[in-house]
């Protein structure tokens, strides 16, 4: 990782900055630990694989690792959307496993302090599993809901991952 | 207990590899020696390496490990000499022992040392050390510095040294500490000495031929297979090896540059860059071939931890077997070593404990009262193929049936219309034991489940032949490698997909109008048999592309000796491909073996027939 990428520390009582990728599904945006993207590539050419829980896209070469593509809209229930020139695949690494996830787009990475992080609010996002939600960001005009990804496959799915 | 003190993390490594290995060795010699127990030079080599990992360890300052194996190699002196005569109990002792060690050791790898509880073996080899009370005496005594073994390497600590004050004890067995043997004439000035200078001699040399002997992987620790040694010879090859891929390299990036600055369209462009490419494939394959050796160890390091497990099963089972090994100088994967270990001892103990009878019902049965148990390796094509087979009882194919229905697992009509083939692999079924009583050996229903596993997770297969009243035998048949295999690219519906080539019997281009419908599966008459048929597609969920065509070819594919055949449209052709892991989030699909990349970078899904026949059935 690079050194950027460090979380800084911030002096004062606001406890600890936090850096954040943010991203657009659907209208919203939303967030992820820098630490945990690994990289943001372009859609390349994805493998189908059958007899997959229907959000699994595929997989791809990444550097000749094979890795899983997950479309993040259908993992949250959301409309489907074709491809366009602003998708990208987020690969981040969950739970030690390296994953791609489809976006729409992916804008920049911002830095929040911790205190910024507001509890969601108990009935705020349609299909999303509330789960997956770690906080909301509400900073000026903007809402982020911050996602934390260890949660974002519930245990029967990882049962089905893992064995089956 | 001191701590790890030592800062030379280099050197407490050396320590844990030399020790791991010599524990290994020694436990295989030492159930060699129980049966040989006239060979000098067995128990010479087995004496070096106690006495060496005592040296080893005393340098180190591991005072627990070096107190059991001063003791130990005292005792093995006295075999060695010839005072003591090698016999079950003083074999159970120093086996002990040496698990005791290992424990020692493994605490030291662990970086966890604890105050172990060591005098409870220890006094069990005192009485074969002690002859008279006033040896017993002296080796009570705290410290009692003998000038000791004069090894070059070695600082000896003084720890409470018993050198036996020696006397030999004529009946060694029997030799309990109150024996008041009458002190021999033969006068032992320096008890330690006299042996030492040679084993010192012994270990030095020893020392020093290690590296190369690791060309057989003799190697490391059955644990941990983090390291690798190899031999110089072979990394000097891939050196080589990488030296011409380097030549070639730059030779391709000339003939970039002559293509950049348009000189493509001199006539002999084409001719070399054809040459390149032949040359790269050489070099490549070589190279393969090279990394491949190096992964390669002796299915050796799994098997000799057998005799060991053996001798101590048939003790407690009390049943006399007569342990075989062959072909152990075979050599597959290390990454298939790794996995076969625990069916082969779920295997073993099977046939320890369910398929060998006990003596007398052996002789009344009119069989030896020692029970045969063969395990052998060979090497067959790109395949290994273990075997292990025991002259015992066979598998009573009706118990089988009878607990199979006892248990739930089928119902009675199931299990009129078995094979016998299908009955012996009822054993593979979870829960299932004939055994009423779990024992600390078997009866969970448990092991066998674990060997089908681990096997089908190698991409290998299990094959039961038995007959009952004449014993069992279990086959396994592994892949060589888990890393590379041949394979068919097969296209369906224009998804390619690719097949090991190593279950592929036959390719076929059939007519679909040929194909029949019995009971909703579709099958194809192929000469003298009835072929079931899969189509990929189907099970695959292929978007169909454009119109179905007549043709279509159908690939036989054969596990055991079940056959079946997968419907593609197209076959694409062979290829070595590499095997990709799909990580552990898709690593269980069913019918999906893998991924491997192609030479367009594509991913592509490798097929497992072996799992599609089964899940078929």
């Amino acid at each position: 990782m690079q050194d950027a990428l460090v979380p800084v520390k911030a002096d004062d009582a606001h406890g600890e900055l936090i850096q954040l990728v943010s991203f657009n599904l659907d209208q919203e945006e939303y967030g992820v630990d820098v630490l945990k993207v690994r990289e943001i590539i372009r859609m390349p050419v994805v493998t189908r694989v059958p007899n997959t829980p229907h959000y699994v896209e595929g997989v791809i070469n990444l550097r000749g690792k094979v890795i899983p593509i997950i479309s993040m809209r259908k993992k949250f229930g959301l409309m489907e959307a074709e491809n366009d020139k602003q998708t990208r695949i987020m690969v981040m690494d969950v739970e030690g496993e390296l994953m791609g996830f489809i976006v729409d787009a992916v804008s920049e990475v911002i830095r929040i302090s911790g205190s910024e992080i507001q509890p969601s609010p108990a009935v705020v996002t349609g299909g999303i599993d509330q789960e997956c939600i770690a906080g909301v960001i509400n900073q000026a005009e903007r809402l982020l809901v911050l996602l934390k990804l260890e949660m974002m496959f519930s245990r029967d799915e990882k049962k089905f991952f893992s064995g089956m | 207990m001191p701590p790890i003190d030592c800062e030379d993390q280099e050197l407490l490594e050396g320590f844990l590899t030399e020790t791991t290995e010599l524990i290994e060795k020694l436990d295989d010699d030492l159930i060699t020696l129980e049966k040989a127990s006239g060979d000098t030079e067995l128990m010479n080599r087995i004496f070096r390496s106690i006495h060496t990992i005592k040296g080893a360890s005393s340098f180190l300052g591991f005072d627990l490990l070096v107190k059991v194996a001063h003791k130990t190699e005292d005792v093995l002196n006295r075999l060695r000499k010839g005072e003591l005569v090698v016999t079950p109990e003083i074999m159970d002792v120093i086996l002990e022992a040496t698990d005791l060690v290992k424990l020692l050791v493994g605490d030291i790898k662990a970086g966890d040392i604890q105050e172990r509880e060591i005098d409870g073996t220890i006094a069990k080899l005192l009485p074969f050390l002690s002859e008279n009370a006033g040896a017993a005496q002296k080796a009570a005594e705290p410290v009692q510095p003998v000038p000791d073994t004069p090894q070059p390497q070695v600082v000896e600590t003084p720890v409470s040294n018993v050198q036996p004050s020696s006397e030999a004890v004529p009946v060694p067995e029997s030799a309990p500490e109150s024996v008041a043997a009458p002190p021999q004439p033969q006068p032992q000035p320096q008890p330690a000495p006299v042996p030492a200078p040679k084993p010192a001699a012994d270990v030095a040399p020893k020392k020093t031929p290690a590296p190369p002997k690791a060309a057989d992987s003799k190697g490391d620790d059955l644990s941990d297979n983090s390291t690798v040694r190899v031999d110089v010879k072979r990394l000097d090859d891939l050196m080589n090896q990488v030296g011409e891929l380097v030549l070639e390299r730059n030779r391709m990036i000339q003939i970039n540059q002559d293509l950049q600055q348009g000189e493509a369209d001199r006539p002999d462009f084409q001719e070399e860059f054809g040459k390149l490419t032949k040359r790269m494939s050489f070099v490549t394959s070589e190279l393969q071939m090279q990394v491949l050796k190096m992964r390669m160890i002796p299915v050796e390091k799994v098997f000799k931890k057998f005799p060991r497990i053996v001798r101590s099963m048939s003790r407690d089972l009390g049943k006399e077997v007569d342990l075989q090994i062959f072909g152990e100088e075979t050599e597959l994967d290390r990454s298939v070593v790794d996995e076969i270990g625990d069916p082969l001892i779920h295997l073993i103990r099977n046939a320890m404990d369910h398929g060998l009878e006990s003596p007398d019902e052996r002789m009344a049965a009119g069989k030896s009262r020692v029970g045969t148990l063969v395990l052998a390796a060979v090497h067959e094509g790109n395949q290994i193929i273990i075997s292990i087979k025991d002259d015992g009882r066979g598998i009573d194919t009706e118990r089988v049936g009878r607990k199979a229905i006892e248990k739930g697992l089928l119902t009675e009509e199931q299990l009129a219309a078995l094979s016998q083939r299908e009955m012996f692999d009822l054993i593979f079924l979870p829960g299932f034991s004939t055994k009423e009583k779990a024992t600390d050996l078997s009866g969970r229903g448990v092991g066998m489940d674990v060997v089908k596993t681990n096997i089908k997770k190698l991409n290998g297969l299990i094959e039961i032949k038995s007959e009952k009243g004449q014993g069992s035998e279990f086959i396994l048949r592994l892949p060589l490698t888990l890393a590379i295999i041949q394979s068919l690219l097969v296209e369906v519906e224009g998804e390619v997909y690719s097949i090991p080539l190593s279950s592929v019997l036959e390719t076929i281009r059939v007519d679909q109008r040929k194909f029949h419908m019995i009971g909703g599966q579709e099958v194809l008459k192929l000469r003298d048999m009835v072929l079931p048929l899969i189509r990929l597609q189907k099970v695959f969920n292929v978007q169909q592309r454009g119109e179905s065509e007549d043709f279509c070819y159908v690939v036989v594919v054969g596990a055991a000796d079940k056959r079946m055949g997968l419907v593609v449209t197209r076959l694409v052709g062979q290829q070595e491909v590499a095997i990709k892991s799909l990580g552990n989030y898709l690593a269980n699909i069913p019918g999906i073996a893998g991924s491997t990349i192609l030479g367009d970078g594509r991913v592509t899904l490798i097929v497992d027939p072996v799992g599609m026949i089964e899940g078929n059935e």
